[in-house]
């Protein structure tokens, strides 16, 4: 019987931990152990931490605070969001709510960053605190041996660490590799098309309301994206906008649109191009998100490795906040409390790292997993995209517009309106019912 | 036998964008060694194997060029070690500092047989970095440098011109750039990163160099793109392909294009 509680075996390990991408998750967990004292090599992909990385988006960021004392100080925010907005659009007509709260300036909630400065700050953090960061390298494989997982293989060059950290993003090729995941079904994904386009800072502050640092967030449903499931997001970053659409597989797959399409349709809304208007995009790009929620976190833990971030399906779209990077840095934490048990005890087999399973699940990111679980489902119900934002536009229409014709009560226009509307009562009272328990 | 290869850490214009005024926004562009200089690396290594010299890699630059990401990225092409010049004063630095700095750091090291240079940096890309150390050691210099091989007492330097190529005899300490082609650089593996990271890294104090103000000063006044070259846009269409290829040809007749 060979023991699979470490992975020493007579061969010395090169490293404690092999953390694979210096993105957020991958960061945090190497920093941490690092500062725990134990020997850490970060592996990332691209020439520098960030190269690879064309998104950004809002970060919740209470939580970076945890890791990063001065985060807010010292990371590279574009701006502090104070704004949000719902948005709904119908092709001739939108319905807003604008939520402005001073108190989300203070304490700080959420920034928006870009990952392409961010990472390349996480990095530099984690060298201070002595990872051995190493970039430009693509890692191939995991290295098994006896069942478990013992270090990694790029190129012709083998790594040998008592734990293996895949953090390599939402395709995680290394979980797949490692036997913790397989494909995901679509329904499970969703595609990110983005593109920054760069404005002057004042014009930005000028078209949003904003002073100084602050930010606005948008979260758009309904004609934005053709009526395929997901929405639309723009936010503001210092001297640029972040805008895009997030369209689901299997949605956008059935309906046979191409996702650059949607896009174009979506900037040129009469309700979006004119924030945009002579704005030159500086960056486009797609992107695969994880929107399966906690049916997506599968096994996280196995012997010798745990998966962390994207690459572990930690995403959570609740209809108004899209959240990835607050999870993953959770994940991150908890990927390094339960690492240091493991190495301390000496059983870094799955049951020797399922310290950190429990403290994922015992922090805000996998009890948010386990609330939202059924926002996924709530979320593909069709409706959502296409019939509120024109019944409720209707129903505006009905009260604004003075054609002369005698005035009828609010209640009696939302009645005739929902008559007229595909929407049915039951409808709206299975998507009331359902929503509520989901969200 | 001490061979010392010049490099450079610069930000890789491909990320870079200019703007209808020649503004040039370095936006998401990310520093690295510099294109070119690899294959001189490569060149410096092989020729190191074979003679059993020391290979060291020199740069002179912005503060970042001790960051531990670009030493690292650096040493993991094959150097033996590093010595930099890292002062924020250099960034930016015209080619006549850069090379005079470089003059002096070959002088601290001491001993230097042969500096080897990139073919031309990827960010200014004006190559006459290698020409005018040369010219502040009291060295020849060879550009265009596809081999380079130990003789009998002497390197053995082939060039390449327009056409051609000519085999050079260099006796004494030389500058030599490397043409862009010369040999291809090997892609460093986690085994060479690991070591790098072991290797020594000198930093030498800009102030404690004897390099003075220049008499001379140049500065950019502005820039400007090159002008677009304005296209006709015509778009020939039609069922008929036979039709369409006689009208292009024509077209093309008409504009003296064939």
């Amino acid at each position: 019987m060979s023991d699979v509680t470490t992975a020493t075996e007579g061969v010395e390990p090169d490293f404690d931990v092999i953390v694979i991408g210096a993105g957020v998750a991958g960061c945090v967990a190497a920093y941490l152990l690092a500062q725990a004292g134990r020997s850490v090599v970060l592996i990332e992909r691209g020439d520098t931490p960030g190269a690879k990385n064309l998104s950004g988006g809002v970060l919740y960021s209470r939580v970076l605070e945890e890791v990063f004392p001065d985060f807010l100080t010292e990371a590279p925010i574009e701006r502090t969001i104070t704004r949000n907005y719902i948005q709904f659009l119908n092709g001739s007509s939108s319905i807003g709510i604008d939520y402005q709260d001073d108190r989300l300036a203070n304490p700080v909630n959420a920034v928006t960053v870009l990952r392409a400065t961010l990472d390349a700050w996480l990095a530099e953090k984690c060298e201070e605190a002595g990872v051995f960061l190493m970039a430009g390298v693509r890692v191939d494989a995991v290295l098994k041996e006896n069942g478990r997982v013992v270090g990694v293989r790029a190129g012709e060059d083998e790594l040998r660490a008592h734990v293996v950290v895949a953090a390599d993003g939402v395709n995680s090729f290394i979980a797949r590799d490692a036997g913790l995941r397989t494909k995901e079904p679509t329904n499970h994904l969703a595609l990110g098309v983005k593109a920054i386009v760069s404005l002057p800072e004042e014009t930005i502050r000028e078209r949003f309301h904003l002073s100084g640092d602050e930010g606005a967030a948008y979260a758009v449903v309904g004609d934005c994206t053709m009526g395929v499931g997901g929405g639309g997001f723009m936010y503001t970053n210092k001297a640029s906008l972040s805008i895009g659409v997030v369209l689901r597989l299997d949605d956008m797959t059935a309906k046979g649109y191409a996702s650059s399409d949607v896009f174009d349709h979506f900037i040129a809304h009469p309700f979006v191009a004119p924030f945009l208007k002579d704005g030159e995009i500086s960056e486009y790009a797609s992107h695969l998100v994880a929107e399966g929620g906690l049916s997506m976190v599968g096994q996280i833990e196995t012997d010798g490795m745990v998966v962390v971030g994207d690459a572990a399906g930690l995403t959570l779209n609740t209809g108004l906040t899209v959240r990835g990077m607050d999870l993953a840095a959770a994940s991150g934490i908890a990927a390094a409390t339960g690492i240091d048990q493991a190495l301390t005890a000496g059983d870094t087999s799955k049951v020797g790292l399922a310290g950190y399973r429990t403290a994922l699940f015992a922090s805000f990111a996998g009890k948010d997993m386990e609330t939202y679980a059924k926002a996924p489902a709530f979320l593909e119900r069709e409706r959502m995209y296409t019939r509120y934002g024109q019944l409720l536009g209707d129903i505006l229409y009905g009260v604004f517009n003075h054609d002369l014709t005698p005035r009828r009560r609010l209640m009696s226009v939302a009645r005739g309106e929902l008559k007229r509307s595909p929407v049915r009562m039951r409808d709206l009272m299975s998507d009331g019912i359902a929503g509520v328990r989901a969200l | 036998m001490k061979i010392v290869v010049a490099y450079k850490w610069a930000f890789n214009p491909q990320d870079a964008t200019v703007d209808s005024g020649g503004t040039v926004t370095w936006g998401r562009a990310k520093a690295g060694v510099s294109e070119y200089d690899p294959v001189a690396v490569e060149l410096g290594r092989r020729l190191a194997d074979a003679t059993g010299a020391e290979l060291i890699g020199v740069s002179v630059g912005g503060a970042d060029t001790a960051s531990p990401m670009a030493t690292k990225s650096a040493l993991s092409r094959g150097f033996d070690r590093v010595v930099v010049v890292a002062d924020d004063a250099l960034a930016g630095a015209s080619t006549t500092q850069t090379a005079l700095v470089l003059a002096q750091v070959i002088a601290h090291i001491g001993d230097v047989d042969l500096v080897l240079t990139g073919d031309s940096s990827v960010d200014v890309g004006a190559q006459m970095v290698p020409a005018v150390l040369a010219g502040a050691l009291g060295w020849p210099s060879v550009m265009n440098v596809t081999t380079v091989s130990v003789g009998a007492g002497d390197l053995r330097v082939e060039r390449a011109h327009e056409g051609g190529s000519q085999v050079l005899a260099v006796t004494g300490p030389v500058v030599l750039a490397a043409a862009s082609d010369a040999v291809v650089p090997r892609v460093p593996g986690m085994k060479d990163i690991l070591a790098a990271g072991k290797r020594p890294v000198e930093k030498v104090d800009l102030a404690a160099l004897a390099t003075g103000p220049s008499a001379s000063s140049v500065a950019g006044v502005s820039t400007s793109r090159p002008e677009l070259k304005s296209r006709g846009g015509r778009v020939l269409a039609g069922a008929d392909v036979d039709a369409v290829v006689a009208e292009l040809v024509a077209a093309l007749r008409a504009t003296n294009v064939i």
